[in-house]
């Protein structure tokens, strides 16, 4: 039971990271229809401005503190936000008239020149990470809770809350879900359709940032390849729950989350990606809008 | 004997031309490799492994070009089907003979590759094909990587190290021997009939399922198609390469061939295999950047997309573009189409209380509709009344929720609209929905596609049957085209054709189905006065002319009150009125429903004169 209780943690921790990333994918899903592939390199990008900024620009992560840490995950969203409207502009924009397919053959071209990118700046080789000061383990009911995952569990919750806020209770995200629903028409509604895409770049740009640098906590290592793995599962979480849907990629997140950790908590870890994808192929299959997706018929 | 004697000669003569290409192309492979490819003192090791390479790449992009070119579906997940083709017959190969000297056991071993990457392309997409765009392509990037997966952990395939020692079997003769079959069969299958249906399925899924095309049925065919070459490249891969492993055959692998689609243009065999040898050597040749390729690659990928988003060849082929060249098209002008004899005289359609809810609205209730050969019945209504919801349960685009629907006597329910179309129900559409990419004669022939019997194999072999076939669909596209007067508009794309041509061709193509009963939806619809009484005529004309019965929606009372025999009215569903067009102008229901309760309460004096007279 406690070992169930064990995993059960640990999934919650991992789902909170892959909900982050996957709120990302589902903004820019809902505003434009496009999966962007790319963000799971944001992601990437994230985690290493982080160790940029802490191992290489400063000395941060030799005696870490908690405003450090702050400081440079803060510094690593502004990165992220800035190269996320980047990417808009410069790749997507464009595109916006044309096959969807299109669109996304580019988003995968700007995946790969990240990850190559990264490669070529970077180096192959995983560096050490570590900006979170070191804590022990707190203990609740036999229950150990890593200080990492408190952090990320707690750290994903008040995104989550403000991110919350911003979708249903603000000018911005009235305009979102109005894009959302019908862009030409909320054009005409003197919605800044340019201005709307680009915020929502930016804010999933921030989130992945954050989520990179708790990713990277949790598994104490940075490499430029890997986005790959988390941002197709945090892809899966988004489907999950219902793409284009805000609540559902939390929802979808936390239950990839927890279905992996208990998948290869039980079994062997070699099968925790198939898990995702056998999850995604089942929940398309049978709920092709997601759990709280909305379906739709095609008018004839 | 001479009949006998003289036909089998001629299908042997048929046969034989029919694999020309294929026997013209063998001793040219095999001279080439032996005389070059094996020949040590020309040092061409490192030449034809990059040619060998690009002769799997094309036989990879050909095939995905089937799938995401022709049929307009989304996969993403060839590495995948790849995998099972390669590690099947890899497997086989080194449990295999150790000498194989006529390659006898090598081709059973591809050929059972294949046969399992088809399985596989089968069970994938089956359940997968009804979703649409972007899930698609999601969930074939999951098969894909559960595939990989899947391999990885199983040690009877070599798990994460991979298969090694594969003998070596294929080499350049063999895998551009195969590379020769797949183009072959790609552009056999495109000039053909199931082409056609792969195509409409592309453009317009909804339109292509009323002119009778089954299109579940071709999306899975495309892909078991696709996977089973993807398959073979797989096993021609492993034995040419002697090992496989898990790693080559990721998403970016997939991706690749994605890309190679997307870059020869969607659609088009040539770019499909030019793109499959540019994008195979650039990377080669951009090797010595070393670390720097792959960033100006996916740079390369990025700006190729904004400027040229339809792709190098867009959806031509380099054969056509010799053909124009080697004749000139001889047309002979429209023949006079027989006339359909009506040999069912009991009721055409027969609706009895057909009812559909979305929710909780009732859309349509209880609704009864009778039509007999060659009438001609108008349903007329208010906007929203539910006048096209009738026409989508009689095609089957939607089930009714209550009630039954007999068309030419068979009760439809479960039908799929493809079915119905079979059974002689034919449409247009509110909104105009024409294969926009493709030629007004192509729209015709498609709507030819369920009337012709040739099967996939003997298009591909251009067996006899499917030339005469392929004749016929030709003369009876013309004629229709004839009729409607659209001939000098045949070879003009749909979606560059005027306004009014475009309401005719989709006539033509609804006729073309050879239907007992034409379902037009406001035919009329932007159309000026004079176009509106050329209408009338056609629209009787051609029910003389193919003595088809017609059931027409229209909001033009002029037009309806002229050309119909009979009248249904709707208002929110429910049909308020039916009878002769004069019954209807005076029903006073009728008047409240389109001009309002007041107008009819204040005018009640004058309709019932109007009634009178």
């Amino acid at each position: 039971m406690i070992d169930f209780l064990q995993r059960l943690v640990d999934g919650v921790s991992l789902g909170a990271i892959y909900a982050l990333i996957a709120l990302g994918y589902t903004m820019v899903y809902g505003v434009l229809q496009l999966i962007n592939f790319a963000h799971g390199d944001v992601f990437m990008l994230g985690a290493m401005m982080g160790w940029y900024a802490s191992s290489v620009w400063t000395s941060e992560s030799r005696n870490p503190s908690i405003a450090g840490a702050l400081a440079v995950t803060l510094f690593s969203m502004l990165v992220c936000a800035a190269v996320g409207l980047l990417i808009e502009r410069l790749a997507y924009r464009p595109l916006r008239g044309s096959p969807r397919l299109n669109a996304l053959i580019t988003a995968i071209g700007v995946s790969f020149f990240l990850e190559y990118g990264g490669q070529l700046l970077f180096g192959p080789n995983p560096r050490a990470f570590g900006v979170l000061p070191h804590r022990a383990s707190s203990v609740v009911a036999g229950i150990s809770i890593g200080y990492v995952d408190l952090v990320t569990i707690l750290t994903s919750l008040v995104l989550m809350i403000v991110l919350q806020r911003i979708v249903y209770h603000s000018r911005i995200g009235t305009a979102m879900r109005a894009v959302s629903w019908n862009p030409s028409v909320a054009a005409l509604m003197g919605v800044n359709i340019d201005l709307v895409i680009s915020f929502t770049f930016g804010l999933g740009s921030l989130l992945a940032a954050v989520a990179g640098i708790l990713y990277a906590s949790k598994y104490p290592s940075v490499h430029p390849l890997m986005g790959l793995m988390p941002g197709l599962k945090a892809f899966v979480a988004a489907v999950l729950g219902g793409i284009g849907n805000v609540p559902g990629a939390m929802l979808g997140g936390l239950l990839l989350g927890l279905a992996e950790q208990l998948v290869s908590g039980y079994t062997s870890s070699s099968w925790r990606d198939a898990v995702a994808f056998g999850i995604l192929i089942l929940i398309l299959l049978v709920k092709p809008s997601g759990l709280l997706g909305r379906g739709a018929a095609e008018k004839v | 004997m001479p009949f006998f004697g003289g036909s089998a000669l001629k299908r042997t003569g048929k046969a034989v031309r029919s694999w020309l290409p294929f026997f013209i192309a063998i001793p040219f492979l095999v001279l080439i490799e032996q005389g070059i490819a094996l020949n040590p003192a020309l040092r061409l090791e490192y030449a034809f492994q990059n040619i060998n390479h690009i002769g799997i790449a094309i036989i990879l992009a050909v095939s995905l070009n089937l799938v995401n070119g022709l049929t307009g579906q989304f996969s993403i997940g060839h590495a995948g089907f790849m995998a099972v083709g390669g590690y099947v017959s890899a497997v086989m190969l080194m449990r295999g003979p150790p000498e194989d000297p006529y390659r006898i056991f090598f081709v059973m071993a591809m050929l059972t590759g294949a046969t399992a990457a088809a399985l596989a392309g089968w069970l994938v997409g089956k359940p997968s094909l009804r979703l649409r765009g972007d899930y698609l392509a999601i969930v074939t990037l999951g098969f894909g990587e559960i595939i990989r997966v899947i391999i990885e952990n199983t040690p009877f395939f070599g798990g994460a190290i991979g298969l090694s020692p594969i003998p070596h079997r294929a080499d350049f003769a063999w895998i551009w021997a195969v590379a020769i079959v797949t183009i072959l069969v790609a552009k056999r299958l495109r000039d053909s009939t199931h082409g056609r249906a792969f195509l409409s399925v592309r453009e317009d899924e909804v339109a292509a399922e009323a002119m009778g095309v089954d299109t579940t049925g071709y999306k899975v065919r495309a892909f078991v198609i696709s996977s089973a070459l993807a398959g073979i490249a797989g096993g021609l891969s492993g034995a040419f390469e002697g090992n496989l492993a898990p790693q080559s055959f990721t998403f970016v692998r997939s991706f690749e061939v994605v890309a190679m689609v997307v870059l020869g243009g969607m659609g088009s065999i040539t770019g499909s295999t030019i793109a499959a040898a540019v994008l195979t050597l650039l990377p080669e040749y951009l090797r010595f950047l070393a670390n720097l390729r792959m960033v100006i690659y996916s740079i390369a990928l990025i700006v190729l997309m904004l400027v040229r988003p339809r792709g190098l060849f867009g959806t031509t082929e380099a054969w056509d573009w010799v053909r124009e060249l080697w004749r000139k098209r001889i047309r002979k002008p429209g023949i006079e189409v027989p006339r359909a004899a009506p040999e069912v005289t009991e009721f055409l359609i027969d609706v009895d209380r057909a009812t559909i809810r979305f929710g909780g609205l009732t859309a349509v209730s209880d609704f009864s509709l009778q039509v007999k050969p060659r009438e001609l019945v108008a349903l007329i209504g208010p906007n929203g009344a539910g006048k096209t919801t009738v026409f989508n349960l009689l095609t089957g685009v939607y089930p009714p929720t209550e009630g039954r629907i007999l068309v030419a006597g068979r009760d439809t329910r479960g039908l799929a609209p493809h079915v119905i179309a079979h059974l002689g129900l034919a449409r247009t559409f509110q909104n105009i929905r024409l294969f926009r990419e493709l030629t007004a004669f192509d729209n015709i022939r498609v709507a030819c596609h369920h009337l012709t019997r040739e099967s996939m194999a003997a298009a591909i072999r251009q067996g006899q049957l499917a030339e005469v076939e392929e004749d016929w669909v030709a003369e009876r596209a013309d004629q229709l085209l004839a009729v409607m007067g659209l001939s000098n508009r045949r070879d003009s794309l749909a979606k560059n054709l005027p306004y009014g041509e475009q309401r005719r061709l989709e006539i033509a193509r609804a006729l073309a189905t050879g239907p007992k009963a034409l379902l037009l939806d406001e035919p009329a619809a932007g159309t000026n006065a004079k176009e509106k009484g050329e209408l009338m005529t056609l629209i009787r004309a051609i029910r003389d002319r193919f003595g088809v019965a017609i059931v027409l929606i229209e909001h033009d009372m002029k037009l309806v009150m002229g050309v119909s025999e009979r009248i249904l009215v709707l208002d929110h569903g429910i049909t308020i009125a039916k009878g002769l067009p004069r019954e209807i102008q005076s029903n006073p229901k009728v008047i409240e429903a389109y001009l309002g309760e007041k107008y009819a309460r204040e005018h009640a004096a004058q309709i019932a004169q109007a009634g009178r007279t």
